[in-house]
């Protein structure tokens, strides 16, 4: 027999000595290397289909299954004083005096552009959020390619932000160097502890001057949006970093992505709606929608009839849209603040109101030849 | 005694047997086997955020001459575009930001770690080598300074010590060969990197990644894994939000240029084939003359 021959057999030998040994949970070979935020998941891994797509997963393409705990997951709503006022971040001791993380400012600020998600993308199903160094490790370089070891998770968090701010990457803007003289040990926290980030006052109106020629002016009233819209701070800042405020170099148009922002609502208007050549007055329903909400109508919400901001519809102005059961001869009249008299008591609606058109004034030469509204009234004012 | 007939018979069969050799060289040019394990790194120019720290980590693990950490927070190196040099293994420079964002790009810069390295082919004598193992390294006992590899390399990366009169030498990036080989620690660059811009691995495991990142985030990435194929391929690998050549990758074929660079330098070179035919010839003359003088010698005399 030829020695290559010899050592096939030996090697199968082998391999069929080894293979009953092996269990699955305490797999040690280096295609199954421990890491240890696995070895949880790895105690209780009975089959190679707990972790593989494939029957016959191989180095080139393990298939492997995509495990929940390293997608961005965000469940339960969670307040800004939840979280702890302050984090110390004292990695690198040596290097560079502890970094303190003024968190509830941020979160503070978050509250505004979509909350905690902002920077945890991930928590348990039952809410609770876990510390960044719970899966992101602290150990000098990322022990799996997928995921940012703790530095890089730090630094891409913060550095999105405050690069966009700050338009540069100081590192000196949250590391202080340890310099001869001065310690590494304490961290000065007064300017942070107990200072809140300042409540945000918004202008009411913005007026914008644009460059487009029919119409350069954009009035923007902001407390129509939030005090009669009703509208959320994140249903348009969210995802907004600090430098929408905080960055003074850019004008304020340029800090409004108008494309997005005001669009996503009025899509489907045409450029005349925001652009105009005078400021455009506050949000008058007469105007917009041709009747006044006075005087029954003042007390009801937007949404009753518009649906939500974000999923706003335009209902028909014919009363019956709404008040359905006037529809069968139900009505007082008396509501609209005019007690019919009785000659006309009896008529049905569309002989005044021309084909139920409610919003325009009724016509009364139908019947009568002479003029007879406003000076002459078919029954008489509340 | 050879006539000048045969002189020419002679130096004719010699050449021929050069022409043929650089014919054969040609026709396979020998590639060091590489490991399918081989490192490489990976640099998301999109993450980088240019606060330099990887000049600073590169200067202090390669003994170069540099400031202190501090000095490196200049961002005036930006306003023009730098290349490695004598002094830095590596730079990083700014490119303009990506139309609608204000934040500029910055892309670090230093050798690939070609596949196929043309410097390696250029190099006469063998000074610079592509481990099997990734990096590109150079020896400095063995150059002769005859600065081929710098003409040789497509990216503009081998520098010389044109200021050391008495030992220059040529300066690259070794991806830290004495850490990641010997060590299998990643490249000081890497490790120093804050948000984990540079990603240090198996090339094979790289290429997945970037495909991986480009693939669930088409609207950051340019859809090109840069090095995957230019110039044969790369070690160090590249994504990025724009296409390569408006970060000043050159526009290569995706065969590399160590091909030609080879073909030349082995048709004259192999087997010494060059030089052995040139003392030849020159042997030849010289017997030839001395014979010719003992001839007339022999007349005179
Ligand atoms: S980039 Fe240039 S110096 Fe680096 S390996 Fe390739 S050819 Fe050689
Ligand atoms: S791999 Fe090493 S030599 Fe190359 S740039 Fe990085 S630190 Fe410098
Ligand atoms: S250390 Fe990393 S982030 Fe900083 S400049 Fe270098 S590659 Fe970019």
């Amino acid at each position: 027999m030829r020695n290559s021959s010899i050592f096939r057999l030996l090697f199968i030998g082998l391999f069929l000595i080894a293979a009953p040994n092996w269990t699955l949970g305490q797999i040690v070979d280096p295609l199954h290397p421990k890491d240890p935020r696995h070895a949880p998941a790895m105690e209780k891994v009975t089959t190679c289909a707990s972790c593989h797509k494939c029957d016959h997963p191989t180095q080139d393409d393990p298939c492997m299954i995509h495990c929940p705990r390293h997608g961005s997951h965000f469940y339960g709503q969670h307040e800004a004083d939840e979280g702890p006022e302050i984090v110390i971040i004292d990695q690198l001791a040596d290097l560079y005096r502890p970094v303190v993380f003024a968190h509830r400012l941020h979160a503070d600020m978050s509250n505004m552009t979509g909350g905690c998600e902002n920077c945890h993308h991930y928590s348990e199903q039952s809410g609770v959020i876990p510390p960044c160094r719970e899966c992101h490790d602290a150990a000098k370089g990322p022990v799996s390619l997928n995921q940012p070891a703790l530095k890089g998770a730090y630094h891409r968090q913060c550095m999105n932000c405050h690069r966009d701010w700050s338009h540069e990457s100081a590192c000196g803007f949250c590391h202080e160097q340890v310099h001869e003289g001065i310690g590494a040990a304490v961290a000065d926290t007064t300017d942070i502890v107990g200072i809140p980030h300042p409540i945000i006052e918004a202008v009411p109106t913005y007026t914008y001057e644009t460059s487009y020629e029919k119409g350069a002016l954009v009035t923007f009233h902001h407390n129509d949006h939030v005090d009669m819209f009703g509208l959320n701070c994140v249903d348009c800042h969210r995802g907004d970093s600090c430098s929408r405020c905080h960055d003074t170099g850019k004008s304020q148009v340029q800090r409004l992505n108008h494309l997005t922002t005001c669009c996503a609502c009025h899509g489907e208007r045409n450029c005349a709606f925001c652009h105009t050549t005078d400021p455009k007055p506050m949000f008058e329903h007469t105007h917009t929608a041709g009747w006044a909400l006075d005087p029954h109508h003042t007390d009801v919400a937007c949404n009753t009839c518009h649906g939500s901001p974000q999923d706003f519809r335009t209902p028909s102005d014919k009363c019956t849209s709404c008040h359905i059961h006037w529809e069968d001869g139900a009505f007082d009249h008396k509501v609209t603040g005019l007690v019919l008299s009785e000659d006309h008591l009896d008529l049905d609606c569309s002989d005044c109101h021309l084909e139920m058109d409610f919003g325009t004034r009724p016509s009364c030469e139908d019947c009568h030849d002479e003029p007879m509204l406003p000076d002459k009234l078919p029954g008489t004012r509340l | 005694m050879v006539s000048r007939r045969d002189f020419f018979k002679i130096t004719g069969t010699v050449a021929g047997t050069a022409a043929l050799t650089a014919v054969g060289a040609e026709a396979s040019a020998p590639h060091p086997k590489l490991d399918p394990d081989r490192f490489g790194v990976l640099t998301d120019t999109t993450l980088c955020i240019g606060c330099r720290r990887c000049e600073w980590a590169c200067a202090e693990q390669n003994d170069l001459p540099h400031g202190d950490l501090e000095s490196f927070g200049d961002t005036s190196v930006f306003d023009l575009m730098r290349r490695p040099d004598a002094e830095s293994y590596t730079v990083v420079n700014r490119y303009s930001p990506p139309a609608g964002t204000d934040q500029p790009l910055d892309v670090k810069v230093q050798c690939l770690h070609c596949e196929h390295p043309a410097c390696v082919s250029a190099c006469i004598v063998g000074a610079l080598v592509k481990s099997p193992q990734g990096p590109v390294i150079y020896d400095a006992w063995k150059c002769i300074g005859c600065r081929y590899c710098m003409i040789a390399c497509p990216f503009q990366i081998p520098a010389y010590e044109y200021a050391d009169p008495l030992t220059p030498r040529i300066m690259k990036c070794t991806m830290c060969s004495e850490r990641t080989l010997a060590e299998g620690r990643p490249p000081a660059c890497v490790e120093m990197c804050p948000p984990e811009a540079l990603v240090f691995g198996r090339r094979s495991e790289l290429l997945e990644l970037a495909h991986r990142r480009i693939m669930e985030n088409p609207d950051r990435y340019h859809p090109e894994v840069i090095g995957e194929h230019i110039a044969g391929g790369t070690s160090w690998l590249m994504i990025t939000d724009r296409p390569a050549a408006e970060i000043d990758i050159p526009e290569l074929s995706n065969e590399s240029p160590a091909v030609i660079t080879e073909t030349i330098q082995h048709g004259i070179f192999k087997g010494f084939t060059g030089p052995l035919m040139l003392f030849g010839i020159l042997g030849i003359l010289m017997k030839s003359s001395s014979d010719k003088r003992k001839e007339k010698e022999d007349e005179n005399g």
